[in-house]
């Protein structure tokens, strides 16, 4: 459904070139069906040597999606290679194994086995090193630490790789040593300060400031109107992003709050009068106007022909300029007369 | 204002590209084998759309494919249902039940639809085996792994399990109150539903949950109407000014959610806010000199965005006065093919009622 299809290339060549890049395929093809048997039959065979690990490596290299090798992998190392290593040496595999991993994810970041093999390698590590004569917990929290990082890069190199973002959630929910959820706020900040449109931080800012809330770590009146202060300075600053307006309008919700509703709609009305103007800024200050003002209509003052009127005239504005979606501003004009 | 006149929509292109995918693949593809199904489905898919099928394939291919695609019926431990293509067999393997080569959901869902495309009479199918692997992937919150084993659960392989139930006509492979719920969780305060819980709103995913919520419920019940109103927006807001449609917040457009987030408002009874248009216009300049669609314009074309391209066109259709190489055939969205193929499927997947007229003459 979503898998990311890649291009067939074109490319004029002479008989003799084609023919010759047809056999090099050819050859290509054989030696992934002969090493695919080759691994398949002494998976069968029960075969846990260290030739045979090697061998799916190769496998894995050429197709990281069998899954089935990763299995047979894991069995090797659980019924051939670790029952003769010590935890340590056992620690170090598992070490290789989260870098070897890393390597592959760089080519194919989407590969679901890839991420469950890192999983099994977190999940099972050893206890250890000993401390005092007790086996302590630091070789697996150092493993889960470097994870939070290789992550943590991968959001760097693109910020909107949601699959990332869940294994991050992940790490964080299955660390031994939990981090407080107000570091992760501190985290979203970071994010959003280096990127305004970055909306996978603003996303995975709105879930951590529930879990805040919630809690009781944070005093939700309080917390929601440093949150408009944050989001009014993105939208001052980047009024074309789309990021900072819907957030905005997560923190408005259902308009209850009457005083907050009002403030938010002067603050956007100044914003669409100011320089420098762009149509995609216009677009955003109305439509927001549009809903907000909706929102006042709806929870505290049902009768208002002022904001009614307002509306209309917003709308149709709103079509003139923004003429792919002319329905749909039409049909909320109808809306209001109901 | 009236809106510039199209180009013409290349059909016969666009299908001779999907052929020749069909047809075979170099080395470099290898990493495709794991969805060779799914790939096989967005070629025919084109050709049946565009109404290419009977014109660009001979009887004899649509025999050799029908026969392939049969061949990918696994009977594994968890019941029967179809894998991608045969990249897991050793080619000495004689077992039945390898226990490695698993069937997909995604994989299964493909094979229907496109057996049905190249209207197989399914005698073949073993229901009841397709029905024990259903249960088999659901998840205790409802969601449906690829594969009993595990693999990626979430929206995508969720709503196959409702696309496979419908089309078997048969609801008793999964718990459906389960996976409704499992649906709503998956909704985000944008108004569209992420991949999994706590996921940002993807258009492909929206889809999964608005199609799969109409197959089950016939109304969506299950969404108030303030819930429906975010969705809409969410999805409206989402076709950029060059007429494509982006599939998240704050990105580019990209032709296949033409389809998915045009298919979404088309199954909220809201296809009319969509300006038919502009989305044809980005998808005219997606079209690839040689033939076949690509994500963007000036990238190389595939058939995934060939397919969903042209299922998005056939959907929603601009003017008539565009021409007659912009008519495709008539999409049925929710199972995602023409009708007349999902007419097919609705027709001769389920198993085969007794005719009691038929017993009663025989003195039974």
């Amino acid at each position: 459904m979503s898998i990311e299809q890649h291009n067939v290339k074109r490319s004029r060549q002479t008989p003799e070139a084609l023919a010759e890049k047809k056999q090099r395929e050819k050859s290509k093809i054989d030696e992934f069906l002969a090493l695919t048997d080759d691994v398949l039959s002494r998976k069968k065979k029960r075969d846990w040597s260290n030739d045979a690990f090697e061998l799916t490596q190769r496998l894995l290299q050429i197709n990281p999606e069998f899954y089935t090798v990763w299995n047979y992998r894991r069995n090797i190392l659980l019924n051939g290679i670790f029952p003769e290593s010590t935890p340590e040496q056992i620690n170090n595999i598992l070490s290789n194994e989260l870098s070897m991993t890393t390597t592959a994810l760089k080519a194919n970041p989407k590969v679901y086995w890839i991420w469950n093999h890192r999983r099994w390698c977190l999940e099972n590590g050893p206890d250890g090193p000993e401390r005092d004569g007790v086996p302590s917990m630091e070789w697996r929290q150092a493993n889960w630490d470097k994870e939070l990082f290789v992550a943590e890069r991968m959001l760097d190199a693109d910020a909107r790789n949601f699959l990332a973002w869940n294994y991050r959630r992940y790490v964080l929910a299955n660390m031994p040593t939990r981090r407080s959820e107000t570091s992760e706020l501190a985290y979203t900040s970071r994010k959003i300060g280096a990127n305004f449109s970055n909306f996978s931080a603003w996303h995975q800012r709105s879930k951590t400031l529930v879990g805040l809330w919630e809690s009781g770590q944070l005093d939700p009146i309080q917390s929601r109107d440093d949150e408009f202060e944050l989001v009014s300075n993105a939208l001052y600053t980047d009024p074309d992003d789309q990021s900072a307006w819907i957030y905005h309008r997560w923190l408005i919700g259902s308009g209850e709050n009457k005083g907050q509703l009002e403030r938010e709609i002067q603050l956007i009305f100044e914003l669409l009068q100011e320089q420098p103007d762009s149509k995609c800024k216009r677009l955003w200050c109305m439509e927001s106007l549009v809903h907000y003002k909706r929102l006042l209509l709806q929870n505290h003052s049902p009768g208002s022909q002022t904001l009614k009127q307002e509306c209309v005239e917003l709308l149709s504005r709103l079509a003139d300029l923004d003429p792919v979606r002319y329905v749909r501003y039409q049909d909320l004009k109808r809306d209001l007369d109901q | 204002m009236l809106p510039a006149s199209l180009p013409p929509l290349s059909k016969g292109g666009h299908a001779a590209h999907c052929k020749r995918c069909l047809s075979g693949l170099p080395s470099s593809q290898v990493d495709i084998d794991p969805a060779k199904l799914a790939l096989s489905f967005y070629c025919l898919g084109s050709l049946d759309v565009s109404g290419e099928l009977e014109k660009k394939t001979k009887d004899w291919e649509r025999e050799q494919w029908r026969e392939w695609i049969w061949s990918q019926q696994t009977r594994g431990h968890h019941g029967t249902g179809f894998r991608a293509s045969s990249y897991m067999t050793a080619k000495h393997s004689t077992e039945e039940h390898s226990g490695h080569d698993n069937p997909q959901i995604i994989m299964t869902y493909t094979a229907l639809l496109s057996l049905s495309i190249l209207r197989d009479n399914f005698s073949r199918l073993d229901r009841k085996g397709l029905l024990e692997f259903l249960r088999s992937c659901q998840n205790i919150d409802g969601s449906f792994s690829s594969e009993p084993l595990g693999g990626d659960s979430d929206l995508r392989t969720t709503f196959c399990a409702f696309a496979i139930s419908t089309m078997l006509d048969d609801w008793s492979g999964m718990d459906v109150a389960n996976a409704l719920q499992f649906i709503y969780s998956c909704r985000t305060y944008e108004g569209g539903y992420g991949q999994s819980p706590f996921g940002e709103a993807l258009g492909g995913t929206t889809y999964c949950a608005l199609a799969a919520l109409r197959l089950a419920t016939k109304q969506l019940d299950p969404l108030s109407l303030q819930d429906r109103q975010k969705t809409v927006r969410w999805l409206v807001q989402n076709q950029a000014y060059n007429g494509g449609f982006s599939g998240r917040t704050n990105k580019d457009a990209d032709a296949c959610y033409c389809f998915w987030c045009g298919a979404s408002l088309h199954v909220l009874d809201a296809g009319d806010l969509v300006d038919n248009a502009a989305m044809s216009s980005f998808i005219a300049s997606c079209q690839f000199k040689y033939g076949g669609i690509a994500k963007i314009p000036g990238e190389h074309p595939d058939p995934y965005h060939t397919y969903l391209s042209l299922a998005a066109v056939a959907l929603l259709p601009p003017n008539s006065s565009e021409g007659a190489s912009w008519a495709l055939c008539p999409l049925d969205p929710l199972l995602n093919a023409t009708y007349q193929t999902s007419s097919w499927a609705r027709a001769h997947i389920p198993a085969p009622k007794v005719d009691d007229d038929a017993l009663g003459d025989a003195g039974i």
